[in-house]
């Protein structure tokens, strides 16, 4: 195996562990607020602001996840009536539109509004973290989106000039 | 204006027609309409940073939680081999009647759809299990899958249900406890009605009535299935209670079909929870990033007062009431031929609320009417998730099983009138409870 595939191996196997993780943290949080509550009468101050934070991660990553499988909801309807030839053109043009959203708005966009948090230190009342933090799952979730879209293309024009 | 709205739908509609996934529809369609907008009058909205932040923020909600851990809770129980405990007690409870398994199968796919959450888990699990056995005691193949995969979507409006968590989250304001007791009525009335076709079809095709249970023998197969069914009663008890949030409700739920399923039954292996976490945080991320991505275009939306616009339009047609709930009907049923329910929830309730609260329809009762009307669009070709489903558990062809599905629908259609033009089915209990006025 070359090197590369097996960086990506271990980044995609890493990106599905991490997503599992985030979900079982997000678990225990709210059952921990669930106990601090009712069964030892004194609320967590802090489990219902991670959860929240938990759950973008838990969403950016998992989509990830998703979008690697070819997961996510779409219309196959149409595409599947047509050419064999323009179903590739098509995808090529659908990777490349979202190669460009995941740079310009959650690479660029995420990444900025993640700069400027940790930059001006705005911190989440209750953890008293930065909220760079819950921005920086954005620009993470869109390094990639826009990797398995590099992907998907080379793939697609290998196939064209086969 | 005008061109502001041609931009946002001629790009969604084109991006959407190849294939391009929806979430991503969703945000490129705002980005172009965004840059757009800019261009022609002054530049101070950065597109880029108002979709990022929509997009981060916008499902920033402690009520949206609930959904990933109903998600989880309904994994667990479905891996806990809930489904056949559901059958067994239904099976002696109604195998006697002619057609008996017809009756069981809708109630069982009631109950597990309520438990699990997902349609298409209730069609693989129950038709998984119901269409082989139906198929021994003589009953026909097309009318197994007909009434597995119509069954399978009343469990969306039967709480806990995450698509009326969804529709209560982007209305902005609708409670979700009173959504949850809202869709009980309805959801019955979905069952009934396909009872009703189910049992006309299978005295008209002459099948017989199974086998008699013994008394011993239905409390016995009550007792397997009670302690499945008791997790219903804790959320909803809970929630009606005052005592959880939804939230704390679904962690409870999941806590709950932890121990049946690792603990009590031990059907699922503490090993495997690992994958059924990827599993789960998966299956959120299909949901929640269609809610992100449309949280943006709705930002948009507001901001050009596109549903405003839309609602005056759509009343100058008529302001008659039974024109406009029959006309956004037969709407709703066109884009749930081809949509998912929860993307179409997510796109049409902004757009669609404003015209039907001006009609002075309450909010929770549209929002059963839209679950409801879209848990149709889950059964019909050309694009029906449950269809396919359904089709490839019971190992027929779609062309098989589609004139035998038309009196099922037709089914499905009265229940979807009756709960549209009854608003008590879907007000009554909520109000009696106490969660809305």
């Amino acid at each position: 195996m070359s090197r590369v595939a097996g960086f990506r191996m271990i980044l995609v196997r890493g990106l599905r562990v991490f997503s599992g993780m985030l979900m079982g943290g997000l678990v225990l949080d709210v059952l921990w607020q669930v106990v601090s509550r009712y069964l030892l009468g004194s609320p967590s101050p802090w489990t219902e602001e991670l959860a929240r934070i938990l759950l973008i991660w838990v969403y950016l990553m998992g989509a990830s996840v998703v979008f690697l499988h070819k997961g996510h909801l779409g219309l196959d309807y149409f595409v599947k009536k047509m050419p064999k030839k323009k179903q590739m053109n098509l995808e090529a043009l659908s990777y490349t539109l979202i190669a460009l959203f995941s740079m310009y708005v959650l690479i660029y966009g995420g990444g900025e509004l993640a700069y400027s948090s940790f930059s001006h230190n705005e911190v989440t009342p209750a953890l008293g973290i930065s909220r760079g933090w819950i921005f920086l799952a954005l620009p993470v979730s869109g390094a990639f989106f826009l990797m398995f879209c590099l992907e998907n293309l080379a793939r697609l024009f290998g196939q064209q000039f086969r | 204006m005008g061109l502001t709205i041609a931009i946002l739908v001629l790009s969604f509609l084109f991006m959407l027609l190849i294939n391009m996934p929806i979430a991503f529809s969703l945000g490129l369609s705002t980005l172009f309409t965004l840059v757009a907008i800019n261009l022609v009058t002054s530049p101070d909205i950065p597109p880029h940073l108002i979709i990022a932040q929509k997009m981060a923020t916008g499902v920033d909600s402690f009520t949206l939680l609930a959904i990933p851990f109903f998600i989880l809770s309904g994994l667990l129980m479905g891996r806990g081999g809930i489904a056949t405990r559901l059958i067994d007690c239904a099976s002696s409870l109604m195998g006697r009647l002619p057609g008996g398994l017809g009756y069981v199968n809708v109630v069982t796919s009631m109950l597990f759809g309520a438990l699990s959450g997902s349609a298409a888990a209730a069609v693989s699990s129950i038709g998984g299990f119901m269409i082989p056995e139906m198929r021994k005691q003589d009953y026909d193949d097309d009318f197994s899958v007909a009434i597995t995969t119509t069954s399978s979507v009343t469990g969306l409006l039967i709480p806990p249900s995450n698509a009326v968590i969804i529709y209560a989250v982007v209305s902005g304001g609708v409670s979700i406890s009173a959504m949850f007791f809202a869709g009980i009525l309805p959801g019955l009335v979905f069952g009934l009605c396909l009872m009703a076709v189910g049992g006309w079809m299978a005295r008209k095709r002459g099948y017989t009535s199974g086998r008699k249970s013994s008394f011993i023998e239905i409390i016995t197969s009550f007792k397997r299935a009670f302690l499945s069914l008791l997790l219903v009663v804790f959320v909803l008890g809970g929630i009606l209670g005052g005592v959880f949030t939804p939230t704390e409700a679904a962690v409870i739920a999941v806590a709950y079909s932890f121990f049946l399923s690792v603990v009590l039954y031990k059907t699922v292996k503490f090993a495997e929870i690992p994958e059924i976490l990827i599993q789960c945080s998966r299956t959120t991320a299909i949901v929640m990033i269609l809610i992100g991505a449309s949280m943006a275009m709705s930002w948009l939306l507001t901001s050009q007062d596109i549903p405003q616009t839309f609602s005056r339009l759509f009343l100058s047609i008529s302001d008659n009431k039974i024109v406009i709930f029959v006309l956004i009907n037969m709407l709703l049923l066109f884009v749930g031929t081809f949509m998912d329910m929860t993307p179409a929830i997510l796109i049409f309730t902004p757009i669609l609320l404003p015209v039907v609260t001006e009609l002075g329809m309450h909010p929770v009762h549209f929002g059963i009417l839209m679950v409801a009307n879209l848990c149709i669009g889950l059964c019909t070709p050309p694009v029906g998730t449950c269809l396919f489903v359904g089709c490839s558990v019971g190992k027929i062809q779609l062309a098989d099983v589609v004139k035998t599905m038309i009196p099922f629908f037709g089914a499905m259609v009265v229940a979807l009138l009756l709960i549209t033009f009854f608003p008590a089915l879907s007000l009554y209990i909520p109000k009696m409870a106490g969660l809305i006025k």
